[in-house]
């Protein structure tokens, strides 16, 4: 009589510790997640040979530039003398600051190089040209 | 009934735990949608420090390579006509002869931007790593 009994107990799965998998898959995306900041501008990035995976993500800083000249940082449209003031404040608040320079292949190479002079002036030094993997 | 009721606190007492988990699930569905891996890939630059007095640096002419970009998206070399092609080979070739070589690249200012990463790229094949950036043309600030 008692034999279907200790069947049933034994078909039982344990689901105490379910929860606590999933706390630590909760908390491993937590620590990796990174939201994105700004949408940016359409751009074309391009190509080069010798891209490298830039590590350091949480002290990227991005700086779009489309094909026009338009200047984009924080989704806001600027001017290359903005773009050094907003720089000087974000390399206040972080020194490891890297600037990743998004822009488009074919804009003249002028306002890539007013960019670059606008982040001399903030001392923004250390730089990224986004590309992308290819020949 | 004083017994009835003690029995109901009791019971009353313990936490549900069953739902901990789909809670924790949902969470991880939210995280794992909204992780973007996608690394930012790019050249790594260091620009020059910007000085109160401009710095005057004076470099023999055999230790510069010159690397112009016309508006044409044409390069030269020094003053003579390269070849986007050879580019990399030509830098690596006068690297090995010479390598305290510092590479400067001018780049016209209607140039398009390609070109310019298109000869910074060459260079870093090349394995160049003392790299200067120019302007060719007026800019104003």
């Amino acid at each position: 009589m008692r034999l279907p009994r200790k069947r049933l107990y034994k078909a039982s799965i344990p689901t105490a510790s379910m929860s606590d998998i999933a706390f630590l898959l909760i908390i491993f995306f937590m620590t990796v997640t990174i939201f994105r900041k700004a949408r940016g501008l359409p751009v074309q990035l391009p190509y080069a040979k010798t891209t490298e995976r830039i590590l350091k993500q949480r002290d990227l800083s991005y700086i779009w530039i489309s094909k026009d000249g338009k200047i984009s940082v924080d989704d806001n449209l600027v001017s290359a003398k903005r773009v050094s003031l907003i720089f000087r404040t974000k390399i206040q608040e972080n020194p490891a600051l890297i600037t990743s320079i998004k822009a488009d292949k074919d804009v003249p190479y002028r306002y890539v190089y007013d960019v670059m002079e606008a982040l001399r002036d903030a001392n923004a030094l250390r730089i990224v040209f986004s590309t992308r993997k290819g020949g | 009934m004083a017994i009835f009721k003690r029995v109901q606190l009791e019971e009353e007492a313990e936490i549900p735990t069953a739902s901990m988990a789909d809670i924790a699930f949902l969470l991880i569905i939210f995280f794992m949608t909204t992780t973007n891996f996608a690394r930012e890939k790019g050249l790594k630059f260091v620009l020059p420090e910007k000085k109160d007095q401009p710095q005057e640096l004076k470099v023999k002419s055999e230790n510069l390579l010159k690397i112009s970009i016309n508006d044409r998206g044409e390069v030269f070399l020094n003053d003579e006509q390269g070849d986007w092609n050879n580019l990399e080979r030509e830098v690596k070739r006068r690297l090995e002869k010479n390598p305290k070589l510092i590479i400067f690249i001018r780049t016209h200012k209607d140039a398009p931007y390609e070109y310019m990463i298109k000869a910074f790229d060459a260079v870093k094949a090349a394995g160049g790593t003392r790299v200067g950036l120019g302007i060719i043309g007026e800019v104003q600030q």
